[in-house]
């Protein structure tokens, strides 16, 4: 490694842990949010969803239904009733999520060999109530039902993900997630807080503070005062470190390596040891993980540092980042199937280095893939860390020749 | 305000931008012709009629065959299927001879939608083979159609998804997310107008256009992004409940009057986190934290009832868990205003809370530095 990227390196990773709000969004969020946010979808399925049963004439093999269903994990019954105007009362005070209706003839039916009929009424204010009740109701249909030997079986294999699991299925997808956000929130921040102190510096004594700043020193920061109230203090007096500056590139190269340091760590952490405290599946092999994330971080980074030269100030960040999660979890194809996602979408969805990295994540993780399983992902997020590059760099370029004037 | 186009920006453009994404991504109401293959070892007339029938289900799209499961499970470890459907050679004998043949289908629940769908697909698929056998062989012995039906199915179950038939989910997501976002902005844009007061020092020039009273000074500056932020929740109801006519059982009054008062909740919310953290970094990071926390929290995608006890009772935090309430009742399901009454009493109080902690706003903006 050339020296003139060491000084910007260490002068840039200096600053990131000088500065709280940087060690916010680079570390902090990193650590504690994937903790938190696993926690609340931990229980990963819905169980004992609370039914009412509804008999119009309770009757042996009616009730027999009924304590099958209230038998099975998805759902509990918590009522039963001959009166479906009572149960349709116990679902509006949300004591239940269902109604499982026995008509009259459903034992005689039963009994007569002909074909007998239930009826569920689901509330759909959550589609995995829905999901629980019907599995349930189905289940137990087929369970009571004495016919003649199948003239075909079936069964059905979870492949992946073989617990259905609502974490298994998300979690990864957001940590994948958050390495993009945390970044773009982190870099963000530092250069909203170059461009205040640029505004700071600019908009006052001009005759105290004549020489230009260069990108080099901008990276400096620890010797800058807080801003405070006062927009009229010139700056201290400078470190002598200041004067001498590394080059634009030189500091971007630099800086680059100090966020592929801290978000290789955090990287890490949240993708092998999270997923492990959790329980969460874990197929993935370790160096195929490696060589993925590699181009993944890079171009997170790199699109970071290009996206970070349009914040106008500190805060700012937060305004602009922050809610492009929840489109981009969306965008990614994990939720919402990417094969469904419409073709403007889809190519929006390129742009973003979190598409590639999610579906590349969630197969070397949850599915076992290798990276030539994976190898549309990999050349993609390798195009997008060379293109996003390549804008960091002009960019970095364009505004240290604008403060070199 | 008007001053920095920032504000503008991020009162329309997140909340407008969502709009249009989340209801054209999921315009279809349900995700259809889901990528999947099949691995058909039998090669009879009997499984190549399963193909057929799979093939004109709703949610799949068969793009492949494969010669063997092996090759199946590379497809979808390459993301190009989210499923494959196995007919093992010597099906077709076996039925003729009633030795019942095994069937299977894989799936891929890592996508757990997709999976779920095609789930289905196949298992009716596999019902309805196993039907269509049996009932040949039913008519062809003289058995009259009822007991056909008993035979085949003796328990019929027929499910009564209530407002929503088509599980359609847009209407379960988008009725939700797009107020989330709404309310993260809100949250985001307050504590970021107070905090850039502190920040420019300009408090004082700001308290003394209202003769150094708190409350007039901050009912001048909400107001215009009020305003606007309960346009833009207006225009949400307009395109969801008038546009793309979703479900709107109880009228439209109780759902404006719901995203009126989550702006204005959100908006109290964001004066008190800044009332607690009055750094400007923390009260941004606890706005962040709040609003990207709700989506979760509220329980419109992973009920609140799988939660553990702990998060059930700390979703009453959370504006949007309050909105999301009085949205199932009221829009969905139709139910009296008054059933909701404790979700409308607890938006208001949020708008109102930040009335107790003006005295110790005016002291914490006065005398707080900025910090970076």
């Amino acid at each position: 490694m050339s020296p003139t990227i060491i000084l910007p390196f260490l002068r840039h990773l200096h600053r990131i842990f000088r500065d709280e709000g940087a060690v916010i969004f680079l570390l902090l969020v990193p650590l504690a949010y994937p903790l938190l946010y696993t926690y609340l979808y931990n229980n990963e399925v819905v169980r004992e969803v609370p039914a009412v049963g509804v008999m119009e004439h309770p009757s042996g093999t009616a009730r027999e239904y009924l304590r099958r269903v209230d038998a099975s994990p998805d759902v509990m019954i918590v009522w039963e009733t001959s009166s479906m105007a009572e149960a349709k009362e116990l679902m509006r005070q949300g004591k239940a999520r269902g109604i499982i209706y026995l008509p009259a003839d459903f034992t005689r039916r039963i009994g007569r060999g002909e074909q007998a009929h239930v009826s569920l009424l689901c509330d759909m204010s959550g589609l995995l109530y829905y999901k629980a009740l019907v599995i349930a109701c189905t289940d137990v249909s087929l369970e009571m039902e004495v016919k003649a030997a199948p003239l075909m079986e079936y069964k059905s294999i979870a492949a992946y993900n073989p617990s259905e699991g609502f974490a298994s299925f998300l979690i990864p997808a957001v940590l994948v997630l958050i390495v993009q956000q945390t970044l773009l929130l982190g870099t963000g921040l530092l250069a909203g807080t170059d461009r205040d102190r640029k505004r700071q510096i600019s908009g006052t004594d001009n005759t105290a503070y004549k020489e230009p700043l260069s990108k080099g020193e901008e990276a400096q920061g620890w010797d800058m005062p807080s801003v405070k109230t006062s927009r009229h203090k010139a700056p201290s007096p400078h470190n002598p470190s200041v004067t001498r500056s590394s080059s634009p590139v030189a500091n971007l190269h630099g800086q680059a390596l100090a966020y592929l340091l801290i978000a290789s760590l955090t990287t890490a952490y949240m993708l092998m040891v999270v997923p492990h405290l959790f329980h969460l599946p874990q197929l993935a092999d370790g160096w195929t993980l490696l060589a993925f994330m590699l181009p993944y971080l890079l171009a997170c980074i790199f699109m970071a540092m290009s996206v970070s030269t349009l914040v106008p100030n500190r805060e700012a960040v937060m305004l602009m980042v922050v809610f492009t999660s929840v489109p981009l979890l969306f965008l990614s194809g994990i939720s919402w199937p990417g094969s469904s996602v419409p073709t403007v979408w889809r190519v929006v969805s390129w742009l973003f280095p979190s598409t590639f990295g999610i579906n590349g994540f969630v197969r070397i993780n949850s599915l076992g893939a290798s990276l030539s399983d994976v190898w549309v992902e990999y050349l993609a997020l390798w195009i997008q860390a060379i293109v996003y590059y390549l804008i960091a760099r002009k960019r970095c370029k364009v505004q240290g020749a604008k403060f070199k004037v | 305000m008007t001053r920095e186009p920032l504000y503008l920006m991020a009162i329309i453009l997140p909340p407008l931008l969502c709009y249009v994404l989340f209801t054209s991504l999921m315009a279809a109401g349900l995700p259809t012709r889901l990528p999947a293959a099949v691995v058909d070892m039998d090669g009879s007339s009997t499984s190549r009629a399963m193909v057929r029938n799979l093939g004109a289900f709703q949610h799949t799209d068969i793009v492949a065959h494969y010669p063997s499961a092996h090759e199946a499970f590379d497809a979808m470890r390459r993301g190009e299927v989210y499923g494959f459907y196995l007919i093992p050679q010597g099906t077709e004998a076996e039925v003729m001879t009633g030795k019942s043949p095994l069937v299977s289908f894989y799936l891929n629940y890592a996508y757990l939608i997709a999976g779920s769908l095609l789930y289905e697909d196949m298992r009716t698929l596999s019902e309805l083979t196993d039907a269509g056998i049996g009932m040949q062989l039913l008519y062809a012995h003289g058995a009259a159609s009822w007991q056909v039906e008993a035979v085949l199915q003796p328990i019929a179950l027929e499910t009564h998804p209530l407002h929503n038939p088509w599980l359609n989910y847009s209407v379960y997501l988008n009725n939700t997310l797009m107020p989330g976002v709404l309310a993260l902005m809100v949250l985001l844009v307050t504590v970021y107008s107070i905090g850039t007061e502190v920040k420019h020092g300009t408090v004082r020039q700001w308290l003394a256009m209202s003769n150094g009273h708190i409350l007039p000074a901050m009912v001048g500056k909400m107001l215009p992004q009020t305003t606007l932020f309960i346009l833009m929740a207006l225009l949400g109801n307009a395109w969801l409940y008038g546009y793309l006519h979703f479900p709107l059982e109880g009228g439209v009054w109780p759902m404006l009057m719901a995203s009126t008062l989550l702006v204005l909740a959100s908006q109290g919310l964001g004066v008190i986190l800044f009332c607690l953290f009055p750094w400007m970094r923390m009260a941004m990071s606890a706005a962040a934290l709040w609003g990207v926390m709700s989506f979760s929290i509220s329980g419109f995608s992973f009920p609140a009832m799988g939660m553990s006890a702990d998060l059930q009772a700390l979703n009453h935090l959370f504006p949007l868990r309050h909105y999301f309430l009085i949205y199932t009742h009221s829009a969905l399901n139709g139910y009296p205003i008054h059933d909701t009454a404790g979700a409308y009493v607890a938006l208001s109080l949020f708008a109102l809370l930040p009335l107790l902690c003006l005295k110790r706003l005016r002291r914490v903006m006065l005398t707080y530095k900025y910090m970076e």
